[in-house]
């Protein structure tokens, strides 16, 4: 019996090798935080690129081959990330999509980079990422110099004087926090309170405090929705109604439930825009095909970009007609012409940032609901 | 001199959450000389556990808000209570015997356990209790304004430690877990059931922990299945801090490290917050290896 049993694994392994080599596939790596404090962000991106993969698959693949999206977990951790990245590179991946947070693409960048692997990162909007002078390094998310000129330009031109800027020490929050400070302090404008809140904790009242001590006209939180839904449903719980401005971190529904409705209203965030406003028809298709598989609207802008990287690699792959990665990248670089990604037209510089304005002014309404600003 | 207040008042607000997990991670020391790293997750659960009474039973509109607030806060103690105990059943007692390191490991796997288990049930996204539950009224004491909850929120830690503690030094049980806490071999020999003492260790220290959880849930109103790891790592500190193995150290500890982050964070540097609390935490165990209430020198984990 036992012998049995084992020609027929044995039969089982031989036959799924063969229909592994009669269908050769082409693998993509995901690198996104699966578990850990963004794994809704994480979750989010893989259920798009596993949608836009099938989709992909079912009208035929690409160079007649089948797409396979091989997922790792980054946990929202630098080390995990790097062992992520390790393990990624051992799969035989052409290119890979990923991940959320510059502090945790900036751990897994030069693991790519050795071992020529494609990489387009999502929701890495830090500067240096693309200063390094790394070939393969792409990235679907704008840089947070083009974020912060624009957040310094709409506090100016909402007149603002006294300004208090809040960020979490993250390589993102702190980037754009000196950006924007820079900026301001260029334009005459003072900054009243400058320092980080260390994210994960539930109680930010003692900051809030000091905050309401300093008296500022305006404050401007660089870091992540679950500390700016905090920070507004305990400023309302104190009672003072400072308005509010977040970077586009806090751009995520969620935001609202946590702070509740009443503490939101007025929040005002920038942000590449939210994928319900996009009236293209790629996004809307895209739209219809996520509701109709997951009954619900994308969590954020971020995990929508991670369909964008998926959506130009395998345009680079079609476009070069290789898997080759010199091939790629340079198809990624120079081959694209008016692309129409997700959240609107694609193209990459010689660094591989992503060009063209995206950056919106949002304000929350009274519902909850998140109002792109004329 | 207001801000001063104010944040005195912040800091003892989160020093009675961190508190009451502290006394968790300092009874189980006390009787087993383990530190429980699951301890973290338990409050967790208590935070799940006490959202999903409330949405599927709506007690509060049942039986009043007061009275359904108290009865949930002492179901949702009355679950997690089984949970420690079957975690000590099924992760601690079949290493009783083992060397110290394997149980510590035992811990951090079921912490990681706990931590996927809930994300798995309840999903990756932040979950958020009602925004009605509890009135948001505030009170002026000395120029400061304070809101009500507040105050309910630490006087009912202190209610818990209290009853925690006379229920240690006065009850015959409390007086069994004291002795088993000093001498094992010697309190089996008196007659005492230990194991039956390291359950109700398992089950009083996750009950108050679960109580925590559903508190900061009801409070704050973000839950999430990783917030146990800092609740954890400041109760654990501020267990430290206050002696570990005692209780009262354990009740000081959390309240103190509580205003030290809020009084750091204020006078000294945002940012640093936390390396000023851990430096503080240095400085006592350097003039007092011991913590600052305890008497046994504390063994290495």
């Amino acid at each position: 019996m036992k012998k049995f049993m084992l020609i027929v694994l044995a039969g089982m392994l031989a036959v799924s090798l063969l229909v592994g080599q009669a269908h050769a596939q082409i693998r993509i790596g995901l690198m996104a935080p699966l578990t850990g404090s963004w794994a809704s962000e994480g979750q989010a991106m893989r259920q798009i690129v596993d949608l836009l993969a099938e989709e992909v698959n079912n009208a035929g693949g690409v160079l007649g081959q089948q797409i396979q999206i091989i997922a790792e977990d980054d946990a929202g951790d630098p080390r995990t990330a790097a062992l992520a990245a390790q393990r990624l590179s051992t799969r035989g991946i052409v290119a890979v999509i990923g991940t959320y947070g510059s502090s945790i693409t900036e751990a897994s960048q030069n693991i790519f980079d050795e071992n020529r692997i494609v990489q387009v990162a999502t929701g890495s909007t830090a500067i240096r990422l693309s200063e390094k002078g790394l070939r393969y390094f792409f990235r679907t998310s704008p840089r947070d110099d083009e974020q912060g000129l624009v957040a310094a330009n709409t506090l100016k031109d909402m007149g603002f004087g006294r300004v208090a800027i809040l960020h979490d020490n993250t390589t993102y929050a702190r980037g754009l926090a000196d950006e924007a400070r820079a900026l301001l302090v260029e334009g005459d404008v003072e900054i009243v309170f400058f320092d980080a809140l260390t994210p994960g904790e539930r109680d930010y009242s003692a900051i809030l405090s000091q905050l309401r001590a300093r008296n500022p006209e305006v404050v401007l939180f660089t870091g992540y929705f679950p500390e700016a839904g905090l920070l507004l449903r305990q400023r309302h719980a104190m009672g003072w109604d400072v308005p509010f401005v977040g970077g586009d971190a806090t751009n995520n529904p969620d935001l609202v439930s946590i702070a509740g409705r009443e503490a939101a209203e007025g929040f005002m965030f920038l942000s590449p825009p939210v994928p319900q406003d996009l009236d293209s028809p790629e996004a809307s298709a895209f739209m219809a095909a996520y509701r109709a598989r997951f009954n619900d609207d994308p969590a954020s802008v971020w995990a929508v970009l991670a369909g964008d990287a998926f959506n130009v690699i395998v345009a680079a792959i079609e476009g070069s007609g290789s898997t080759e990665p010199d091939k790629i990248a340079e198809f990624l670089r120079t081959g694209l012409e008016d692309f129409q990604g997700l959240t609107g037209t694609i193209a990459f510089d010689d660094k591989g940032d992503r060009i063209g304005e995206l950056y919106r002014v949002y304000k929350v309404d009274g519902e909850g609901r998140f109002i792109l600003q004329p | 001199m207001q801000l001063f207040l104010e944040q005195l008042t912040n800091g003892l607000a989160v020093g009675g959450i961190y508190a009451l997990i502290a006394l968790g991670y300092t009874m189980v020391y006390g009787v087993l000389k383990l530190i429980n790293f699951a301890h973290g997750d338990l409050f967790t659960i208590g935070a799940f556990f006490g959202l999903t009474l409330l949405l599927s039973l709506g007690l509060t509109s049942h039986i009043g808000p007061v009275a359904g607030i108290i009865v949930l806060v002492l179901m949702v103690m009355g679950l997690v209570a089984l949970i420690g105990a079957l975690l000590e059943r099924v992760a601690y007692r079949p290493l009783r015997t083992s060397p110290r390191l394997s149980a510590v490991v035992s811990a951090l796997g079921a912490s990681i356990f706990f931590q996927n288990a809930i994300m798995l049930i309840y999903g990756a996204r932040f979950r958020v209790y009602p925004h009605d539950l509890l009135p948001t009224t505030t009170v002026s004491f000395l120029g400061v304004s304070i809101p009500v909850m507040r105050i309910v929120l630490f006087g009912a830690s202190l209610v818990m430690m209290a009853g925690l503690y006379y229920f240690v030094q006065r009850t015959k049980t409390g007086t069994a877990i004291r002795a088993a806490a000093i001498d094992q071999g010697a309190a089996k020999l008196m007659g005492i059931d230990v194991n039956r003492v390291i359950m109700y260790v398992f089950l009083i220290g996750p009950a108050l922990g679960g109580a925590a959880g559903v508190m900061v849930g009801m409070y704050y109103g973000q839950i999430n299945f990783t917030m146990g790891w800092v609740y954890g790592l400041k109760a654990f500190t501020a267990a430290i801090l206050g002696g570990i193995g005692n209780i009262p150290g354990a009740m000081l500890g959390g309240l103190l490290l509580g205003v030290i982050e809020a009084m750091g964070a204020t006078y000294i540097s945002l940012a640093w917050k936390d390396a000023i609390s851990f430096m503080v935490l240095i400085l006592i165990l350097i003039f007092r290896p011991t913590g600052l209430l305890g008497e046994r020198v504390a063994d290495k984990v």
